[in-house]
């Protein structure tokens, strides 16, 4: 029997609330770029790592490159099944042709790159993804972003704590871009972490 | 001297060259590590614990042995002696005979041993003939007059005789934990087998290949996995292990007292930084005996030019662990700067550490 070899649902990986109702289709699209943006410390690395939940939770295999010393409890309160996470936390000088050769073995992928990565690079880095399917998450600080535009993007605007005897939950404001249909997106305001370290709306 | 439990798995004394022996110790370690973290191995087919801990917390000394013996059935298949004493040297031997002393029963135990224990067969020949057939015997003799007879490695195992020493010399395998080291940062062999019989699917035969090639390019540890494991802090429970390394099958679930409560920072520094907490007026911020701050946290100092106010702190959380032996106090606080960044700091040794960041 003939099937399809590739279904409109799976050409999307999923994601998880809340981000599944800011995103137009409701999941990443394979071979896509999406471009994480904020200011050190504002919870871009949270939201880079959240987007995989969905996704690592249903069995796809995902990359962490360039993230120094990874919370791997906070990964896993994310939803990120921590049994099919490959880091790769410092790739030195290599770290898009760390990114390349990772791309052939997970579905999606977080990069931080060092400091500026440069145009031809990050071409390079998206075709290679484009080409194999694998979601691309890159992120950025506002005075170093990724030097392409992409098809989706998260730009954390705002950032407050929310505490009591402890930290709580943490509003972020997230303002979401892109291309085509995504343009129209708009701002919500998201908790990451909520207090059991998760992704919620608020 | 620390009350230990023994465990001692004949089967596994000697690597073999298949690595069978050396696998299954391993796997062995990874679980009585999630038994007790404080496990150790001591030589090929030996582990030592410390049993009061464990004890504690699981509800009786009957209950670890009889956990620790199932443990080893599970994983091995082998069986396994268990020995309960005080100090290494006497945990070994009533892991020999397959004793479990009442506190308090050691002295007399290693008193009662025959002199053979103590490993020196010109020492045990030479005391049968003069009349010392026990190590208790041996102790009893006069320093000076052991001094006149044997080299210096007896008086040493006459201190152990005495109970000033815990352990004989060499009874730990010094390269031990060299070779575990290097088993686990190499492929094992035996875990990239599995696909064999079907239990990894097209997607972790593609990441491995993956991996392969990041590795040529990187090193060894160029690329790393998580494993979660039992303890307080989030730097505690995680840890990154290059990819090849056996994972340990222990779960994170068990309930661990004193453990900070999420949301945990979505970085820990494996190796944390020093930093500087001052009050308002410019003191350095201390934890008092009695577990409350000198004063509360104003800023945060990372170098004589480089600092920011501290909007919020809560804390702080002290962890006093393995406090029946060498003590590890720490206390943790957490701060908000004005910038909007959350951090976790550590005060360890008279000195603050950032150990995270809530990014």
């Amino acid at each position: 029997m003939l099937r399809p070899v590739a279904l409109a649902t799976t050409r999307r990986l999923p994601l998880a609330d809340p981000w599944c109702t800011m995103v137009p289709g409701g999941g990443l699209r394979r071979g896509a770029t999406v471009a994480v943006q904020a200011p050190a410390g504002a919870g871009g690395l949270s939201l880079a790592l959240s987007l995989l939940g969905a996704a690592s939770a249903a069995g796809h295999w995902v990359g962490v490159v360039g993230v120094d010393d990874p919370g791997v409890v906070a990964m896993g309160d994310l939803g990120v099944d921590l049994r099919r996470v490959l880091f790769v936390p410092r790739p030195r000088g290599a770290w898009a042709e760390s990114t390349a050769d990772l791309l052939d073995g997970v579905d999606l992928l977080v990069v931080r790159p060092p400091a500026r990565a440069s145009r031809p690079l990050a071409r390079r880095v998206m075709d290679r993804a484009r080409e194999r399917g694998v979601v691309l998450i890159v992120l950025g600080e506002p005075n170093a972003p990724w030097p392409l535009p992409a098809d989706l993007s998260f730009t954390v605007t705002a950032t407050r704590w929310r505490t009591s005897a402890q930290l709580d939950a943490r509003y972020l404001t997230v303002r979401v871009g892109g291309r085509g249909e995504a343009s129209r997106a708009g701002e919500r305001v998201v908790m990451l972490p909520d207090h059991r370290g998760r992704a919620a709306a608020s | 001297m620390e009350r230990f439990l023994a465990l001692w798995v004949e089967a596994l004394a000697h690597e073999t060259p298949d690595g069978a022996a050396s696998r299954e110790y391993l796997a062995l370690l990874d679980a009585l590590t999630a038994l007790c973290p404080f496990t150790e191995p001591v030589r090929w087919g030996w582990f030592i614990l410390p049993i009061r801990a464990p004890s504690r917390f699981l509800g009786g000394e009957t209950v670890v042995l009889d956990a620790a013996r199932t443990l080893v059935h599970d994983v091995t298949g082998r069986e396994v002696a268990l020995g309960v004493a005080d100090g290494l040297f006497c945990a070994e031997q009533a892991a020999r005979r397959g004793v479990v002393l009442a506190p308090g029963a050691t002295e007399g135990f290693r008193r009662s041993l025959p002199l053979e224990a103590l490993g020196r067969r010109d020492l045990a020949t030479t005391g049968h003939r003069l009349g010392v057939h026990t190590v208790g015997d041996f102790a009893d003799l006069a320093r000076a007059r052991v001094a006149e007879r044997f080299d210096r490695g007896v008086l040493v195992l006459h201190q152990v005789a005495r109970g000033e020493l815990a352990e004989l010399p060499g009874q730990r395998d010094g390269r031990l934990a060299a070779r575990v080291r290097e088993l686990r940062g190499d492929v094992v062999v035996g875990d990239e087998q599995r696909g064999f019989f079907g239990s990894r699917g097209a997607g972790d035969e593609r990441a491995a290949a993956a991996v392969q090639r990041v590795r040529h390019r990187l090193g060894s540890g160029g690329v790393m996995v998580a494993t979660l494991r039992g303890g307080r802090t989030p730097q505690d429970r995680a840890a990154l292990v290059p990819w090849g390394a056996p994972t340990p099958t222990s779960h994170d679930d068990a309930p661990w007292p004193g453990r900070l409560r999420a949301p945990a920072p979505v970085i820990t520094l494996a190796h944390p930084v020093g930093v500087g907490l001052r009050d308002v007026t410019g003191a350095p911020v201390r934890v008092e005996s009695r577990g409350l701050l000198s004063g509360a946290p104003d800023t945060v100092v990372w170098s004589a030019r480089t600092s920011r106010t501290v909007t919020w702190y809560a804390g702080p959380w002290p962890t006093v662990e393995r406090w029946w032996t060498v003590a590890r106090r720490r206390a943790h606080v957490q701060v908000v700067l004005v910038t909007g960044e959350a951090l976790l700091l550590a005060a360890e040794s008279r000195r603050w550490w950032l150990v995270g960041i809530y990014d």
